[in-house]
């Protein structure tokens, strides 16, 4: 084959796969893995290069956070805490968004998004109901917490994990740069809250009384997994902390965790592995080796000149790009597969040219994570949350979600130009 | 979907324990089996899971526990039973009343319920039902005295 032909084919399995994963006329995990196999058939890549496209860092982090999540989640801890801070709440409705916003954004960072909305949710809707309450307004502003959340560390957002494991960059790094300007974005955020839910939820009473005679320690479903648990996701943080001192891998750090929760819960490992979403394991593989197609055939670094081109080698420039340019994909396009072709791109720009390409990286964590809030299709929590809604009374519009979202979405990313023109470039 | 599957369950868990009850979540799989008997649907809904419980319910022609069995082949003999029952009972020319009686004792067992649990029933209408009860167990015992047994692969189980 000329590597024209090769290019040819694997920028049109790479274009066909994009267009069906936006459509969602195909099953997105079935389509990247096609495009994937197809460009192998093809031998526009050979099998032993696509096993080598494939990040398991990024695979085992998800893998091993997964699998603890999936024991630590059987505690009944996240009803213990929502529980908890509602009734600290006092069964106020605007505290109550409040608290359990802080909360998911703190899970969401520590946890992976989706697992957190689905854990916060159910108890919100629990909350709501009992407070004969349009829940909206509490989901609403626990999705954006969560994507903001997530986007704070390593292990927050798919998109970190696979900067993470593609630069070497730490949990440490992650959190340095990125935890500060989240803090400051999520208060920003909670202030917004105020002014769009702070007076208009009023709840009788006796409503609040009743939500008051909850008792969250009749969440916990087993005192003594969740002891095994907290001490070794405990022990799993401080591995994270430390694992660029310690040179260990995230996913290894997160695999042992994993591991070790796995024999000391003496929990079945057949159903902990069912809870382990091994079509987005699939999905990530089948992308790693389409990206891996596009740069093997040189098209990823046609791409980086044309962007040094358009932006003259300008940090600042280049960096705002990268910054809006994610932010405004991600809201509407899935960001992984986004970020799976950003992250060669950003590579090859560093390789051919003389600028620093760390600010770099933290416009694209930024961009694809907060991207996230930009509308409804713009993160998987966003969809989970409305899919779940999708048979009660309250469902979540994709208007209702872009009238607040949008808005927060634009202010977090110009919020985040400030932080990075002022920091970095 | 899984997903939504277990947001579901989360929720329910919360609603359950704060009323009080222990809540177990277990993995299975929901088996739904149809039979078409001349035109009449005969179905069962049972789950297969790790702790070789077996939850047997036919839901069609009319809805009925039909108990829980600790292997599958009992499980399997009880549906072949039945199945070989409901085809001799087709060809019956009282099949279509023996199915309305069914619905209607379900239909009575759950008026009797409502009755029950929403009303202070005094002790004499107690009675008077549990009159009325036995005189349809004396007169089902009567019918199958009087009655040729037509199924003999194996006993009745109640009577």
């Amino acid at each position: 084959m000329t590597l024209d032909s090769g290019v040819y084919i694997a920028v049109s399995i790479f274009i066909l796969t994009y267009i069906f994963i936006i459509s969602e006329k195909i099953n997105r995990t079935a389509i990247a893995l096609f495009g994937a196999s197809l460009l192998i058939g093809l031998r526009v890549i050979s099998q032993d290069f696509a096993f080598e496209a494939i990040d398991f860092n990024t695979i085992g982090l998800l893998i091993g956070m997964m699998v603890m999540v999936s024991i630590i989640k059987r505690t009944g801890v996240f009803q213990y805490v929502a529980i908890k801070a509602a009734k600290k709440a006092k069964g106020e409705p605007f505290r109550i968004i409040i608290t359990l916003s802080v909360i998911t954004a703190i899970s969401s960072a520590l946890l992976d998004n989706v697992t957190t909305v689905l854990l916060i949710v159910p108890v919100t809707l629990v909350i709501t109901e009992t407070l004969e309450t349009n829940p909206l307004p509490f989901l609403i502003p626990e999705i954006l917490a969560s994507n903001i959340g997530g986007t704070a560390t390593l292990i927050g957002d798919p998109p970190n994990i696979m900067i993470g494991s593609a630069t070497k960059l730490g949990f440490m790094d992650f959190a340095l740069n990125l935890g500060p300007i989240i803090i400051v974005i999520l208060g920003v955020t909670l202030v917004i809250f105020k002014f769009l839910y702070g007076k208009s939820i009023v709840v009788d009473q006796n409503l609040k009384d009743k939500l008051m005679a909850f008792d969250e320690n009749k969440s916990i479903r087993d005192y003594p997994l969740l002891k095994k648990s907290l001490f070794v996701l405990g022990l799993t943080m401080i591995g994270f902390i430390l694992h660029q001192y310690i040179h260990l891998e995230s996913a290894t750090v997160a695999l042992i965790g994993a591991s070790l929760l796995l024999i000391i819960s003496k929990k079945d490992p057949e159903d902990i592995l069912l809870e382990v979403e091994w079509s987005t394991i699939f999905f990530f593989a089948g992308l790693f080796v389409l990206v891996g197609g596009l740069e093997k055939v040189g098209v990823i670094e046609h791409l980086a000149s044309g962007v040094l081109g358009f932006t003259k080698g300008n940090l600042m420039l280049t960096t705002l790009m990268i910054l809006w340019v994610s932010a405004f994909a991600s809201a509407f396009i899935d960001n992984i597969p986004f970020v799976a072709t950003m992250i060669p791109l950003i590579k090859s720009i560093g390789a051919m040219s003389t600028i620093s390409i760390g600010p770099l990286w933290w416009a694209l964590a930024l961009g694809a994570c907060l991207g996230g809030n930009g509308s409804l299709v713009g993160a998987s929590a966003n969809v989970i949350v409305a899919g779940f809604l999708q048979k009660t009374d309250n469902k979540l519009s994709f208007i209702s979600f872009l009238k607040v979202g949008f808005p927060i979405m634009v202010l977090s990313v110009f919020i985040s130009s400030v932080y990075l023109v002022l920091f970095y470039v | 979907m899984r997903k939504y599957m277990m947001a579901e369950v989360e929720k329910h868990q919360t609603i359950f324990s704060q009323l009080g009850a222990q809540v177990h979540v277990m993995n299975s799989l929901l088996c739904y089996i149809t039979f078409d008997i001349d035109g009449t649907e005969v179905s069962y809904v049972y789950n297969v899971n790790k702790k070789d419980k077996y939850f047997l319910q036919r839901i069609e022609p009319y809805p009925e526990p039909a108990g829980t069995f600790n292997n599958e082949d009992e499980l399997i003999d009880i549906i072949k039973i039945d199945i070989e029952q409901f085809k001799n009972a087709k060809n019956s020319h009282v099949f279509s009343d023996f199915v309305e009686i069914n619905k209607s004792l379900s239909q009575t067992v759950r008026n009797f319920e409502d009755l029950y649990l929403y009303y202070n029933v005094p002790h004499d209408t107690m009675d008077n039902i549990k009159e009325k009860l036995d005189d349809i167990r004396t007169m089902i015992k009567e019918a199958k005295d009087s009655s040729e047994r037509v199924y003999n692969k194996k006993d009745p189980d109640t009577i």
